[in-house]
């Protein structure tokens, strides 16, 4: 879905002005930050969507033992600041879509960019607003769904990352260090004047 | 007098009075019957490395505050973040780790069994590459990367643990500064030179009968070169106690398991030594010796960062138990990060009333002694059955046996591997008898997050 008003450099200058309370450290396990499920409730009612209830609660908060589980709770709370733009709530029919983005939708990215660099540096803001954009169903004004898909593939840092690790001098030496692992293990090992 | 090959190889070190000292314990008539050869692979260049790690641990001893690790400890794990996979893979770019450490994921024994070689940083040259490999008492099977001179700073490590404890090794050029014992079915014996003690002798031994040329053997030989420092896990000295050798070291350093205080007395009595506890592991090397006045561990080295944390990598409030957490070291194949080593225990910083300014590792739990035995009586130690487990792939093991000597053992296979289990429950039957076996197979094993008890026993560790 397409939407006049729908502009990429004005969802990311907003994002660029994120509030600080939204930047704030988030709350984990009752500690001291910003409750991220309470944000998010008010955010999700002002898209049409009914009361969190806890279990959708606790599901927007998280696994504490996730890997990266406070920087995908920093990107939460940037995601809702940048759906608080008053042209979700007049798009209406998005809460659904948002409260699963807000679940379990930023995972990956979590585990590739710190969510203060997505408000701070231009190419992670626009990532962030693609990546926002593409779970909700919709795509920048004035870009094809090839075009939307093909600039969030760029931006990619998950991809980035992954395609990075698997170079093929990286592959090599994973390889390569494994085998020679492999080789010493049947060797003899240095003397040790203690056991452990 | 010439040098052998094979000892050059293994001790590029070694002088001409290494070569006769070399000699004289393993040519002695009652030298026990050796199944293993190995040495220090030391270098020249290792020497000035070692003297430096030996003045940096006497003179970096200083109070610790809690949080997050000190600057030098900080600023070692930023310069491996983008050469060591794993930390590439966790370790967001970019990230305080200062103000953030504890968004620094932890990593454990099982990165380790699943990927070992995603400790190794790119670029690291692996010519002088030593594997260790463990199945441990605690946990999943591991091949540890290792090198010579890490494995070397056990020396200046346990000189000053003895300094601590008021001994003075002086170990250069003695026929031997040290005997490690054990006592068990199965384990590596050899003696070598270490020539990062001058050259002194080193004699790693089993004390089972059938590993001595006859009755009275083990004796004559530790009579003869009367080591000033015995080494061992508790089990192995009480058994050297019981058969009565002529123990006159200064000292005897106790590894593996928990030294209780019964068994502490009991070889302080027999051998009148000073007796240390010490909590070492393979992946982080040593990390604490025990407190003269009996406060607990001291933190060792002082390249190492400690922590207690809780299950999701948080840090523990000062006093608070949690899992013993350690960064850093000198193993430049493995640098560790956040590594959890599944023991329980808390933290206690500020000068100890014996002196000592480093934190203090206090209530350590998770290294109690286990012992097994065979149908026939004979002790099978959890070394036993580490080695004869680590030949199959397991991801992590659990073995219990019960006081009628029947056993059980639950595994978890490697993912995408087949365990042999006729093969797995005879190599079983061969150290434990013909008891009753139970083999199960459990995918699910150590997946609900409490840590898996690797070895239990319903049987007191004195017959």
């Amino acid at each position: 879905m397409q939407g006049p008003g729908l502009v990429l450099e004005r969802l990311s200058r907003r994002l660029a002005e994120c509030p600080p309370d939204f930047l704030a450290d988030p709350a984990r396990l009752g500690g001291p930050g910003v409750v991220v499920p309470a944000v998010a409730a008010d955010l999700l009612c002002s898209l049409g969507g009914s009361p969190l209830d806890e279990v959708r609660a606790a599901g927007i908060q998280g696994a504490e033992s996730a890997p990266f589980a406070r920087n995908r709770l920093g990107l939460a709370l940037a995601a809702c600041w940048l759906l608080a733009d008053p042209w979700f709530r007049e798009a209406g029919g998005l809460a659904a879509r948002a409260e699963a983005l807000l679940r379990s939708g930023l995972d990956a990215l979590a585990g590739a960019v710190r969510f203060e660099e997505c408000v701070t540096a231009a190419d992670r803001r626009e990532e962030l607003v693609r990546v926002v954009l593409a779970a909700l169903g919709l795509r920048p004004d004035g870009e094809t769904p090839e075009q939307a898909e093909d600039r969030l593939r760029s931006l990619d840092s998950v991809e980035t990352r992954r395609v990075a690790e698997l170079s093929a001098e990286r592959t090599a030496r994973a390889r390569e260090v494994a085998r020679r692992m492999a080789r010493k293990a049947a060797a003899e090992a240095a003397a040790k004047v203690s056991r452990e | 007098m010439s040098v052998p090959a094979a000892l050059k190889e293994r001790v590029p070190l070694v002088t001409a009075a290494g070569v006769a000292r070399f000699k004289r314990l393993t040519e002695h008539p009652d030298a026990p019957r050796f199944n293993h050869a190995t040495g220090d692979r030391l270098v020249r260049a290792d020497l000035p490395a070692l003297r430096r790690f030996r003045d940096a641990l006497a003179s970096l001893r200083a109070e610790r505050k809690p949080g997050p690790p000190a600057p030098e400890v900080l600023e070692r794990v930023r310069a491996y973040s983008g050469r060591v996979p794993l930390l590439r893979a966790r370790l967001l770019k970019g990230l305080d780790l200062r103000r953030h450490w504890d968004e620094v994921p932890t990593s454990s024994r099982r990165d380790l069994a699943e990927a070992p070689w995603s400790f190794v940083p790119d670029g690291e040259d692996l010519e002088r590459l030593v594997i260790y490999r463990t199945a441990g008492t605690t946990g999943h099977p591991i091949s540890v990367p290792h090198h010579p001179l890490a494995v070397a700073a056990y020396l200046p490590l346990i000189e000053l643990a003895l300094e601590r404890h008021g001994v003075k090794l002086e170990p250069t050029g003695l026929e031997a500064a040290c005997f490690l014992l054990g006592s068990q079915v199965h384990t590596y014996s050899y003696a070598t030179v270490l020539s990062g003690w001058g050259g002194a002798g080193f004699v790693k031994l089993n004390l089972r009968g059938t590993e001595w040329p006859e009755p009275g053997s083990a004796a004559r030989y530790f009579a003869a070169f009367r080591p000033p420092l015995i080494t061992g896990d508790p089990v192995s000295v009480l058994e050297a106690v019981r058969l009565g050798l002529p123990l006159a070291p200064k000292a005897v350093v106790t590894t593996s398991t928990t030294l209780t205080p019964a068994a502490r007395a009991r070889i302080a009595r027999a051998t009148g030594a000073v007796v240390i506890d010490w909590y070492s592991l393979v992946e982080t090397g040593p990390i604490g010796y025990a407190c003269p006045r009996g406060n607990g561990f001291h933190q060792l080295p002082h390249d190492i960062h400690l922590e207690v944390v809780d299950r999701l990598g948080r840090p523990a409030p000062e006093g608070e138990r949690g899992e013993v957490v350690v960064t850093g070291g000198r193993n430049p194949y493995a640098p560790l990060l956040r590594y959890r080593t599944g023991d329980s225990a808390c933290l206690e910083y500020g000068r100890c009333v014996c002196g000592d300014p480093m934190p203090r590792v206090m209530g350590l739990e998770g290294r109690e002694p286990v012992l097994f035995r065979s149908s026939d009586g004979t002790p099978v130690t959890t070394v036993d059955l580490s080695r004869l487990l680590r030949e199959f792939p397991l991801l992590q093991h659990r073995f219990v046996q019960r006081a009628d000597l029947s056993c059980e053992l639950t595994v978890r296979t490697l993912p995408g591997e087949r365990l042999d289990r006729r093969k797995l429950d005879a190599a079983l039957r061969a150290f434990l008898g013909a008891r009753p076996l139970d083999i199960r197979e459990d995918p699910a094993l150590g997946e609900d997050g409490k840590k898996v008890v690797c070895y239990e026993s319903a049987l007191g560790l004195t017959p």
